[in-house]
């Protein structure tokens, strides 16, 4: 994952595929609403992801259409009802697969960046 | 996945999806405001952040995914939106489409109740009925050895008409009715609906005064009593006892003498040994494991072997399926309407399929749009079949209307050919197989242009390159439609246009007799005290003075069986001279036995010698008159006047007949078919019809000829009658153009329909033919400036335009005609008097064709020509 140094002013447009791979990995501390999600993302990121809720809700509900999370409606601290989501078996098999996915590709990415970095620079 | 989303859940999940976005939101803005914002400035910014609310609360549904079958009401609901935009193509659309599916509603409707399960027998796949030559009665000793040698059948019956005069309770009335054997209707398996059927013990005389009565009967002449059972009533002269009601629309038999309304048991001990008389119609049921064709060889083998034991008893029976002998004679004409009906639909459908091609062009740019947003080729397909699905669905409700509109109609306008048929109606087997065939029809129709229409170029669509919608492809299907549709009517019209001519030709037959003017009417002495010996002499000349007497009446005769709607008995004769036949093998004569005054009545020709005078009565010597076929087939060249035959029947009084005149040729029973030998006998000289008090025998048909209308004699004729016995029963007052009328009924009325298919058809076609070719001149608009412009002249462009047309035309015909030559052999035994290759009728069916596609071709082209060039240029 690319660490940048110091919060970004232009959050970064995520990479097709890998806000489910953030939201599953999100879930595995604990069972969270969407907001908790978003936020959780945002700051585990210092602030370089922003979560677009036009895409947060739609993966949520996706993820819970393929069975990879579950929802149920619960009442929080301040007296609101809200749907907290949890990751379910499928949703973790899912996340090892994404995730060894994901390592894969940088794996990929990092090999290609270094090796044309090379000549350029001799 | 889930078949369909019911909307109680889906409406939750709206909720649910609402209520989650608006906790993200309230939960944003307590921490913006836990980071020191002011309410306002939070409540804006978490906004902000969130974006397009609606936008991603549409983006979330569109993860839920749907059922197909809700993308289906998707779908549908999206059609009827497109369709009612468009009012007036939903509109021919549907009139094209309620037309094609109507008629076939209607005729499915006959064909069902008729072909499918005419008989309300149990099980009549299984019944069959035997007769010789599959149409000729069985004589009494005949099948009572058949039943007695016969192991394929659970049980043989056998009936014969009977007619009963009702003289008690009112009116007196000669009823149709039938004497069978007790097994009959067990064999047929039914069940009255009051009261029993026959004993076995109840086929012997003096036991078989007992009847059952049909439905109809007990309404009209028992008011419908429930006490009738045991009730005595009084025919031809003798006590009778009611012991049973049939059912209602109950019919025996089916194939002949389907009028009866009145049932008695057969006594056959006394002709048991008779192998002459045959009036036995029998029936059987094959037993369950025995196949028709096991049954057939074993009949063939006992009358085989009976046949050498009584040579000429025996020949040529035949075994049919009852369903067989009773639909067999108008299953073709009902096929030939089913095909006659599947060609009007089709070329609904090519109409229709045309309709949505044009159409499917103009909304290019909508499925080249729908394409560009994602919506895969797929899915067009299935949205545009789902339009055509909607459509064709909403032709079948409309067709169904038509089809229960019509099928009165057709139901009053048919001939009796078949006593069910006023029960026709539509029932759920045809209101189903009409909605699968809308279904089909949608399909068929939509395919087409579904294919066509998706498969746009994106880019050149929405382009807008040229012509929208004029591809090469769908043009060229375009004017095939219009070619298939132009070939489809052309087989239709030649098919109706033969029935046409076969009908003109039917109705050019001479019967022989002249039936305007002319009134019959039967009166019966069955039981009365006029059936005493010696009386009907007397009583036939008074009523026939009296009839002379009534103001108006030109002449009157009597004969005891009426041309075409009387009872046709055939007698074997002999001639004097030559030798004597082997049994069975003697010429046979239909017998006929006439009045004085019958042929001058009739307006039937003496052509020579005289007619039957009143002093031809039992004590003189015995006359005949023939007809013109059997005195040039017998003595060919020679004068038959004073010849002689003789009828080997039973009561060959007189035995030689001595032939006193030559009457023309008249039609016997069946209107089309060619004369045969008919023999005219003195009335007064047939012991058997002035003596036997047999009711078949005690009756008489009187004739009586006016100038006007016949109908308006009836009251005097029958006071005549009453005038000198009121008990005498009168009955088949009918005028001899009703009874010609009746004849033609069938033939008629085929014609009547496949014509009416047809006018549709040319219609169709000739719309369709129109719409395509204005539709191409429109698209063609800027090309016919173009030229213009270039100097053509109008002349040219009306040439080009209205050849164009005319060339898909006459390819179209070619087809037509070859189909039409292959397809009308179907319907050749339908036809009189004209071939199915009539050559006149192919040409003047092209000619007519083509003028429709000249005159749909050349009304758009002198639009075309007359347009300004510059405007044309403009256009688009």
């Amino acid at each position: 994952m690319v660490e940048p140094r110091e919060p970004y002013k232009n959050p970064i447009e995520l990479l097709q595929g890998t806000l489910d791979l953030l939201v599953l990995q999100t879930l595995t501390w604990a069972p969270q609403h969407g907001y908790g999600i978003a936020h959780a993302i945002r700051a585990g990121s210092r602030e370089a992801l922003q979560v677009d809720t036009g895409s947060l809700y739609p993966a949520l509900h996706r993820l819970e259409r393929e069975g990879a999370v579950a929802s149920e409606w619960k009442t929080s601290e301040n007296k609101q009802r809200v749907k907290v989501y949890r990751l379910t078996a499928a949703g973790r098999k899912k996340l090892t697969q994404e995730r060894s996915r994901w390592d894969r590709l940088m794996e990929a990415m990092a090999g290609v960046l270094d090796a044309t970095k090379a000549p350029s620079e001799a | 996945m889930k078949l369909f989303l019911p909307f109680w859940s889906r409406r939750r999940r709206e909720r649910e999806l609402d209520e989650e976005i608006e906790a993200h939101l309230s939960m944003a803005i307590a921490d913006r405001m836990a980071r020191g914002e002011t309410a306002e400035d939070a409540a804006a910014n978490a906004r902000r952040e969130l974006g397009n609310e609606a936008l991603v609360k549409e983006t979330t549904r569109a993860q839920w995914g749907s059922g197909s079958l809700e993308r289906l009401l998707q779908d549908m609901r999206y059609g009827l939106r497109i369709l009612r935009r468009s009012p007036g193509f939903t509109a021919v659309a549907v009139v094209t489409l309620a037309l094609g599916i109507g008629a076939n509603t209607a005729i499915l409707s006959v064909v069902n109740a008729i072909l499918l399960r005419p008989l309300g027998y149990a099980d009549p796949d299984r019944l069959v009925v035997m007769l010789h030559k599959g149409r000729n009665p069985v004589a009494p000793a005949n099948f009572l050895d058949w039943r007695a040698q016969s192991r394929s059948f659970e049980s043989m019956g056998a009936a014969e008409v009977w007619s009963a005069n009702l003289t008690s309770g009112g009116t007196p009335e000669k009823l149709s009715a039938l004497r069978m054997t007790p097994e009959i209707l067990p064999t047929l398996g039914v069940q009255p609906l009051m009261g029993r059927f026959f004993l076995l013990s109840e086929d012997e005389a003096g036991r078989d005064h007992v009847v059952l009565l049909a439905h109809g009967l007990w309404k009209r002449r028992f008011g419908g009593d429930p006490n009738v059972i045991g009730k005595p009533i009084t025919l031809n002269g003798e006590p009778y006892a009611v012991i049973g009601v049939m059912p209602p629309g109950f019919i025996f038999a089916p194939f002949w003498s389907t009028g009866s309304e009145m049932w008695a048991p057969l006594d056959l001990r006394a002709r048991a040994a008779s192998r002459e008389s045959s009036s036995l119609r029998v029936f059987a049921r094959l037993k369950k494991d025995v196949q028709l064709a096991a049954a057939r060889q074993e009949m063939a083998a006992i009358t085989a072997t009976l046949e050498r034991e009584f040579p000429g008893t025996n020949r040529d029976v035949q075994v049919i399926p009852l369903q067989e002998k009773v639909v067999g004679g108008v299953r073709p004409a009902l096929l030939v309407l089913l095909g006659a009906v599947g060609l009007v639909l089709l070329i609904a459908c090519t109409n229709v399929a045309n309709m949505l091609l044009a159409r499917s062009s103009a909304r290019q740019k909508e499925i080249a749009l729908r394409a560009a947003l994602g919506a895969s080729r797929g899915r067009t397909i299935r949205q545009l079949l789902t339009e055509s699905l909607v459509l064709a669905l909403a032709g079948g409700i409309a067709g169904v209307a038509l089809g229960a509109w019509s099928l009165r109609i057709l139901v009053a306008l048919a001939p009796p050919f078949f006593p069910r048929l006023s029960d026709i109606r539509l029932d759920p087997r045809v209101l189903v197989a009409t909605f699968l065939l809308s279904l089909l029809t949608g399909v068929a129709f939509g395919l087409v242009p579904a294919l066509q229409a998706s498969s746009v170029h994106l880019q050149d669509a929405l382009k807008d390159v040229g012509a929208a919608g004029s591809g090469r492809e769908a043009r060229t299907m375009r004017w095939i439609f219009v070619a298939a549709e132009v070939a489809l009517a052309i087989v239709l019209l030649v098919g109706a246009g033969l029935m046409v001519r076969s009908f003109v030709a039917l109705r050019k037959i001479d019967p022989g007799f002249d039936p305007r003017g002319v009134v019959t009417m039967e009166v019966s002495v069955a039981g009365t005290r006029q059936a005493e010996i010696g009386r009907r002499p007397v009583l036939y000349k008074e009523i026939l003075e009296r009839f002379a007497a009534v103001p108006g009446v030109r002449a009157a005769g009597a004969i005891n069986h009426i041309p075409i709607a009387g009872d046709i008995w055939g007698w074997p004769y002999v001639i004097e001279g030559r030798p004597i036949p082997r049994p069975g093998e003697s010429p046979v004569a239909a017998y006929r036995a006439v009045m004085p005054g019958y042929f001058r009545t009739m307006r039937l020709p003496i052509l020579r010698g005289r007619d039957v005078a009143p002093t031809d009565t039992l004590g003189a010597s015995g006359v005949v008159l023939v007809n013109e076929f059997l005195a040039r087939r017998v003595w060919p060249g020679q004068d038959p006047i004073g010849k002689r035959i003789a009828l080997d029947g039973p009561d060959d009084n007189p035995s030689w007949l001595t032939v006193i005149g030559v009457v023309k040729n008249a039609v016997q029973s069946n209107w089309s078919t060619d004369p045969d030998d008919e023999v005219y006998l003195s009335l007064l000289q047939r012991r058997a019809l002035i003596e036997s008090p047999h009711p078949q025998e005690a009756y008489v048909t009187f004739v009586a000829r006016t100038d006007g209308d016949p109908a308006t004699l009836v009251p005097s004729l029958r006071a005549a009658v009453w005038g000198i016995d009121r008990t005498l029963p009168i009955s088949e007052v009918r005028t001899m153009q009703e009874i010609v009328f009746h004849a033609n009924g069938r033939a008629r009325f085929q014609t009547l329909l496949l014509a009416a298919f047809a006018a549709v058809a040319a219609l169709l076609s000739a719309v369709g033919i129109y719409g395509v070719m204005s539709y191409a001149v429109s698209k063609r608009t800027r090309e016919i400036g173009v030229r213009m412009a270039l100097g053509a002249d109008p002349g040219d462009v009306l040439r080009l335009v209205v050849g164009q047309g005319m060339a898909v035309a006459v390819a179209g015909a070619g087809a037509g005609l070859l189909a039409a030559l292959l397809l009308t052999r179907l319907i050749s035994t339908l036809l009189y008097g004209v071939k199915a290759t009539d050559p006149m009728t192919y040409a003047g069916v092209a000619a007519l064709l083509l003028a429709i596609a000249l005159l749909a071709s050349y009304l758009p082209a002198r639009r075309a020509a007359h347009i300004d060039p510059m405007r044309a240029l403009r256009a688009e």
